[in-house]
């Protein structure tokens, strides 16, 4: 009843959307609960103001209107050199300066300041330097991040990546990964083969299952930075095997693995001595593993009762239980950073939105809606927005949401992508 | 008269001498007779009259040196003679190795020739009942029950199993767009674990077939509607 209030509430947003969606791709966001951020134009030497106003402005702008608490004030702007009073006025609650100076060497040097223009006093200061070799808008996203830290006591999440899959060519697919902003797309692995199913450590190693071999395995990287290697299995092959999901401790990886009859299993490989435990009991299909913050319990997709739904379980596989009650079809859980929301994906009038389950209410709200399908939800560090695959525009392409489904952003414009990971540690 | 008292006896010297000595032979003399005494030689030779001793040698050295008993020495030596019909003998049976080799050599090729040729129409044939036999069956949504209508196609499939006992068939399963890819990948292992069961049970060996899932990364057509959705969820089946 409660989901069905919140549908109809929802569809009312929905109906907006979807006007909005035919032009823009930013949907508009009520502002409301939002600390209104004066940018005075920055001071520069050493650089060019049209690169500035490209490079830095307006990727800061955008960095810090996808954070959902601060709001850019953009309209009836004091003049260059108003004092604070005149930027309270003009509705105002912080005024940020910023100071950009190149150095002989090519240097960056930002000092960025932000005062409060009620209390008229400076809540941040923050001096920033980088080598020639640092471009811009990474200056925008680490200060983006430290205003977002000084505001909520969390670090944003302008200067993380997105991990995902890629289609170059028809049964061929190559992980990538890019800026949270959408820039600096970088190829990571050219096994000219399908590659799938991503999942990156905390502290930034890779995973994934690769048809190279021509059977799947699962590849990856033990130790930072390192070489890609496979993981599992040792010898052989391994008969159908996927999604694999490091523990958040990154020394194990939960997977799955089929057999000749059709079941598949969730796996757990320990890293370091090498040895894989099954924790399912080869009833039916359990896959998606998705761990908990603290690595001490599974969310997995099981159609042992029939369709698709989600369980958990302890890491061991004991205290099995039902999550998802409503719906044929709910699959691919995420468990989000701070372990109290599951995202998943739910099959709602022949296409597939995103749902969020709030474990202390015991609620499901839906966050996606309209024609399209929308998959692979991942959340943010932040626990902020959730990025997703949905074929909104055709082919299915990488879009991030807020949590009311609302500001829903694009990311990429590049098609045939799938399988998005969201990281800070790449 | 001092004079006198040389040349007289000088004179009767010379005429006695002259006298006495027959006038020297020409040169055109000695080559006849030496071309009568070889013709003389010859003939006795060849009315078997020759010698078979040679006056020059010891009997020992004759039997060592047979080939002296004519008594002239032309230059010939044994032991070059014998390695030379030894090497002759050697050269003939090597040619003769060679012809013999090559000859069977070309009757190897030839046979393998004939072998591949045969080979190769059995491929072909093999080929052709394989492209016959493995057919690809289809599945509903979200379900890997073989349909009614593809159970002919298995059973095609099986006898084909059963008339070419080396073959070996990957059975490949695969979804349409709709569902996650995880969850595509598990249903399309069960999919292809439905079809080898249900090929056990037709009575083909179930370690001739290996199965693969490629969930819904593999679609044979990419639009989004049922008549697209319904080839995709399918199962193939490729020799291995």
């Amino acid at each position: 009843m409660l989901r069905f209030l919140v549908r109809t509430f929802l569809l009312t947003f929905a109906v907006m959307a979807l006007q909005a969606q035919q032009t823009e791709v930013v949907l508009s966001a009520s502002s409301s609960a939002k600390l209104v951020l004066g940018m005075a134009p920055p001071k520069l030497s050493g650089l060019e103001e049209a690169q500035v106003a490209t490079e830095f402005t307006a990727v800061l702008r955008r960095d810090l209107d996808e954070t959902g608490v601060f709001a850019v004030l953009q309209e009836r702007l004091p003049a260059d050199s108003a004092p604070a009073k005149a930027w309270k006025e003009a509705g105002a609650q912080w005024l940020l300066t910023v100071r950009l100076t190149r150095g002989v060497a090519g240097d960056l040097q930002l000092e960025a300041s932000a005062l409060d223009t009620a209390a008229e006093k400076a809540v941040f200061t923050k001096p920033y330097k980088a080598d020639r070799m640092v471009p811009l808008r990474r200056l925008a996203h680490a200060l983006a991040d430290d205003l977002v830290a000084r505001l909520t006591g969390e670090r944003g999440v302008a200067s993380s990546r997105v991990v995902f899959i890629r289609q170059m060519a028809p049964g061929v697919k190559e992980l990538f990964q890019i800026d949270r902003d959408g820039a600096n797309l970088i190829q990571l692995t050219r096994h000219g083969s399908l590659t799938l199913s991503p999942t990156v450590a905390v502290d930034g190693r890779l995973a994934y299952v690769t048809y190279k071999g021509g059977a799947p395995e699962i590849w990856g990287q033990r130790r930072r930075d390192g070489p890609h290697e496979k993981l599992y299995p040792a010898t052989g092959s391994g008969g159908m095997i996927s999604s694999p999901a490091w523990s958040p401790d990154g020394r194990r990886l939960a997977f799955v693995q089929g057999d000749r009859r059709g079941n598949s299993d969730i796996m757990v490989l320990d890293l370091g001595t090498g040895r894989a435990r099954r924790l399912t009991d080869g009833n039916g299909i359990n896959t998606e593993p998705s761990w908990n913050p603290n690595g001490t319990q599974i969310a997995f997709t099981s159609d042992r009762e029939g369709g698709p739904q989600v369980f958990l379980m302890q890491d061991d596989g004991s205290n099995l239980r039902r999550l998802t009650s409503e719906g044929q079809y709910n699959a691919s859980p995420a468990w989000s950073p701070n372990g109290a929301m599951i995202a998943y994906v739910s099959r709602f009038e022949g296409k597939f939105d995103l749902f969020i389950y709030k474990l202390g209410e015991g609620k499901a709200y839906q966050i996606t809606t309209g024609v399209s399908t929308s998959e692979s939800p991942c959340w943010s560090p932040d626990e902020r927005r959730l990025v997703f695959t949905s074929n909104r525009f055709g082919s299915m392409q990488i879009f991030t949401t807020d949590l009311s489904g609302r500001q829903v952003v694009r990311m990429t414009e590049l098609p045939g992508c799938q399988s998005p990971k969201w990281t800070r540690a790449r | 008269m001092r004079y006198g008292t040389y040349l007289v006896p000088a004179a009767i010297v010379l005429t006695l001498g002259s006298l006495a000595c027959k006038p020297p032979k020409t040169a055109e003399q000695i080559k006849q007779e030496t071309q009568a005494a070889f013709n003389e030689g010859y003939q006795a030779f060849k009315d078997g009259k020759a010698r078979d001793t040679n006056p020059y040698l010891s009997a020992k050295e004759a039997k060592e040196n047979p080939h002296k008993m004519q008594g002239w020495y032309d230059g010939w030596d044994k032991a070059k003679a014998d390695k030379d019909a030894a090497d002759k003998i050697a050269a003939d049976k090597a040619a003769a190795d060679e012809a013999a080799r090559k000859a069977a050599a070309d009757k190897a090729a030839a046979d393998e020739a004939a072998r591949k040729a045969a080979e190769v129409e059995k491929a072909a044939a093999y080929q052709k009942a394989a492209e016959a036999a493995l057919k690809t069956i289809h599945f509903d949504f979200d379900k890997s029950d073989i349909k009614e209508g593809d159970r002919p196609l298995l059973q095609g499939i099986a006898d084909f199993m059963k008339a070419y006992p080396a073959a070996k068939v990957e059975i490949e399963g695969h979804c349409d767009e709709r569902g996650t890819n995880e969850y595509n990948l598990a249903l399309g292992n069960r999919r292809a674990a439905a079809a080898l069961a249900y090929l056990k049970t037709l009575g083909v060996d179930e370690a001739r077939f290996t199965t693969i899932s490629y969930g819904k990364e593999k679609p044979l057509c990419t639009e989004a509607k049922e008549a697209c959705w319904s080839q995709n969820r399918r199962g193939e089946f490729k020799l291995k």
